[in-house]
C-alpha cells in the first residue's frame, strides 16, 4: 500500500542551530510527506514518546555540534521502546570515524553538509517505505 | 500481512491503553488500512464515555499554546488525556508540518498524556477526515477528556461542531472589527469563549465584546456561553476553563457525535474502485485508480505513444481525461450520482512519453445540489513532481444513488409514493 510517509525532524542535545532541520522539513513538506517538527534540545525519552505516539516511519536527527554522540543512546531506547523498525537518519557536521559508530549503532544513513535536498527526499521516502513495510509485517 | 493486522490491530490491547497498540492502530485508521474498519466496529461500542472537546479559532489565537496549560491542568488532576492535532496539508504538495506539538512539547512528555498529529488531507471543514474514528479509538482507550485542536479557522470550519461534546472558539485579543467578521462563522459554535493572551492589553475590551455579541444572542438549550479570560504564559484561567468544560459536560452531556452515523471508510472506497473498475473510457486511457475515500481521488497514467500530439508531447485531451476522472471519481464517491456542469482546466507544462502522471481530485465544496473540486495534474506516481494543469470543476448533485439497485437513495426510498 502506497502511503504518506511520516517523519520526525529533530534535535537532540544541547546544540540549538536548528536552520538546517527547518530547511529540511520544509523541503520534506514540499516532496509531499507529513513532519512532524520539533524544536531543539530535545530530551532523549521525549523522543520516543513522540515516536511512538505519531508512529513515525523516519526520524531525522540534525547535529551540528557534536550531539551525534548520543545518536546511539536514542538508538538503544527506540529499541527497547520496540521501535526497531523506525528507520533513523542523521544530518549535519559528522566526522568519518563517528559516521562508522553511528551506522553500527543502526543509523540507516548519515548526511553532510552539501548534499542536495532532492537526494534527502528520495531517501528519505525509500527508507520510510522499509520502515512501514517492517511495521507492518512484523 | 494478514497476520500482522490481527496481532497489531488489537482491539484488547487498545483498551488496556498500550501505547504502542493505540498509535499503530490510529495509523491503521488514518490510512484506511487493511482491518481497520474491524477494528473500529470493535471499539464502537465503547465510545461516548469521554468528554470531547474541541479547541478551534483562528491561526495563531494561541490553540496548542492553550492547549499545553489544559495538558499541565489535567495531570495535575490526575487524568489522562489524549490530544489530536490537526494541522492543514499543503494544497500543492500534499505534505504537511505538524507543528501543534511544539506548543506543548513539555507536557506532551508526561505518561498520561498520548498527543497525536494528523494532517487534514485536503479535507475541508477543519478537521481530517478520519478525525472521529480516531476520537472514537482513544475514547475506548481509556482517555478522558480528548482534545481536538482543530486547524487554523475562519468561518466555515465548523465541522467541530458535530464531533465534540464541548466546543471552546479561542479568540485572540485585538481582532477588533475582526471579532464583528468572525461573529457568524465559528464564535456561533462556541459553547465557551475563551479569549487567549490574557496578559495582552487589548484583552479585557475583548471580553466586553465578546459579552456584547452574546447579549444578542438566544441561549441555546438552557447554556449560558461563558466568556473566559486566560493567560496561558502565565498559567491564568486554564483551571477555570477545564471547571467551565466540565460544566457544559455536566449540562449537556457526552457523546454528541455518536449521534450522527458515520459512512464506513470502505463504503467510498469500495464503491470508487466499483465505479473506477466500470468507466470504460478511463480504461481505454489507461487510466487507474490509485486512492479514493469520501470527497476525493487519486488517478494516474503513463504517457503512450497513444497520448501524443503532433507536437509529440502529451495531447491536451489526455490530460483532461486524466483529471476529469479523478473529478467524476471524488464527485461519485459519497454515493449519490453526480453530473458534471462545468469545467475549467489550465496547462502549465508539457508531458513526455514514457511519463507517469498523477492527478489527484480533492473537494472545495460541496451543498445538497451542487458541489465543486480542485484537480492537479502532477509529474510522478503519486504526483510529486511538478504541476502539469490545473483544473476545477462543478458537478450536480443528483438524488439518485449508486448504492441502490432502483437507483434511489435508500434512505428516501421508505417515503415514496407507490
Amino acid at each position: 500500500m502506497d502511503i504518506r510517509p511520516k517523519v520526525l525532524v529533530t534535535k537532540i542535545g544541547l546544540d540549538g542551530h536548528d536552520r538546517g532541520s527547518r530547511i529540511v522539513a520544509a523541503h520534506l513538506r514540499d516532496a509531499g510527506m507529513e513532519v512532524v517538527y520539533t524544536p531543539p534540545w530535545q530530551e532523549i525519552a521525549a523522543v520516543v514518546k513522540l515516536a511512538q505516539e505519531e508512529d513515525v516511519d523516519v526520524i531525522g536527527v540534525s547535529s551540528l555540534a557534536t550531539d551525534h554522540l548520543i545518536v546511539p543512546r536514542l538508538m538503544e531506547a527506540l529499541r527497547a521502546a520496540g521501535l526497531s523498525e523506525v528507520g533513523v537518519i542523521v544530518g549535519g557536521i559528522v566526522p568519518d570515524d563517528d559516521e562508522r559508530a553511528l551506522l553500527d549503532a543502526g543509523v540507516a544513513r548519515v548526511f553532510h553538509p552539501g548534499t542536495s535536498l532532492a537526494d534527502i527526499a528520495t531517501y528519505v521516502r525509500e527508507l520510510a517505505a522499509r520502515s512501514r513495510a517492517a511495521k507492518f509485517a512484523a | 500481512m494478514e497476520k500482522s493486522s490481527l496481532t497489531l490491530l488489537s482491539a484488547d490491547a487498545v483498551r488496556r491503553g498500550d501505547r504502542a497498540a493505540i498509535a499503530r492502530a490510529i495509523t491503521a485508521l488514518e490510512n484506511e488500512m487493511p482491518g481497520a474498519a474491524a477494528l473500529a466496529d470493535a471499539l464502537a461500542t465503547e465510545a461516548g464515555r469521554a468528554h470531547v472537546i474541541g479547541i478551534t479559532g483562528p491561526p495563531g489565537a494561541g490553540k496548542s499554546t492553550l492547549i499545553a496549560a489544559l495538558l499541565a491542568e489535567c495531570t495535575k488532576r490526575g487524568r489522562r488525556i489524549a490530544v489530536v492535532a490537526v494541522d492543514p496539508s499543503s494544497p500543492l504538495s500534499g505534505g504537511a508540518v505538524l507543528g501543534d506539538r511544539i506548543r506543548m512539547s513539555e507536557q506532551a512528555a508526561a505518561e498520561n498524556v498520548f498527543v497525536r498529529s494528523l494532517a487534514s488531507r485536503g479535507h475541508a471543514g477543519g478537521l481530517a477526515r478520519t478525525t472521529r474514528r480516531i476520537v472514537d479509538l482513544l475514547d475506548a482507550a481509556g482517555y478522558d477528556p480528548v482534545i481536538v485542536e482543530t486547524v487554523g479557522a475562519g468561518q466555515s470550519e465548523v465541522a467541530i461542531a458535530a464531533l465534540a461534546d464541548t466546543c471552546a472558539v479561542v479568540c485572540p485579543p485585538g481582532l477588533g472589527d475582526d471579532v464583528q467578521a468572525i461573529k457568524a462563522g465559528i464564535l456561533e459554535i462556541a459553547d465557551l469563549l475563551v479569549v487567549s493572551k490574557g496578559d495582552s492589553a487589548l484583552a479585557t475590551a475583548t471580553v466586553r465584546d465578546l459579552e456584547g455579541m452574546l447579549a444578542l444572542r438566544a441561549r441555546r438549550g438552557g447554556w449560558k456561553v461563558p466568556v473566559l479570560l486566560t493567560s496561558a504564559a502565565r498559567g491564568e484561567g486554564v483551571a477555570a476553563l477545564l471547571d467551565a468544560a466540565d460544566a457544559h459536560a455536566q449540562a449537556c452531556g457526552r457523546g454528541r457525535r455518536l449521534a450522527r452515523p458515520e459512512p464506513a471508510p470502505a463504503d467510498e472506497r469500495a464503491r470508487t474502485a466499483a465505479l473506477a473498475a466500470r468507466d470504460a473510457f478511463a480504461r481505454n486511457c489507461r487510466i487507474e485508480l490509485v486512492d479514493a475515500g469520501a470527497g476525493h481521488a487519486e488517478v494516474a497514467m503513463t504517457v503512450g505513444a497513444e497520448h501524443l500530439n503532433f507536437n509529440g508531447t502529451c495531447h491536451g485531451g489526455a490530460l483532461f481525461a486524466l483529471a476529469d476522472t479523478a473529478f467524476g471519481l471524488a464527485s461519485n464517491s459519497h454515493g449519490r450520482v453526480a453530473a458534471g456542469i462545468e469545467v475549467h482546466i489550465s496547462y502549465h507544462a508539457a508531458a513526455r512519453e514514457g511519463e507517469r502522471l498523477a492527478a489527484r481530485a480533492s473537494e472545495v465544496s460541496r451543498t445538497r445540489r451542487l458541489a465543486t473540486y480542485r484537480i492537479e495534474v502532477r509529474r510522478g506516481a503519486r504526483g510529486e513532481g511538478d504541476l502539469v494543469a490545473s483544473f476545477t470543476g462543478t458537478v450536480y448533485v443528483t438524488g439518485r444513488h449508486h448504492d441502490s439497485p432502483d437507483g434511489e437513495a435508500p434512505t428516501r426510498s421508505s417515503r415514496r409514493s407507490p
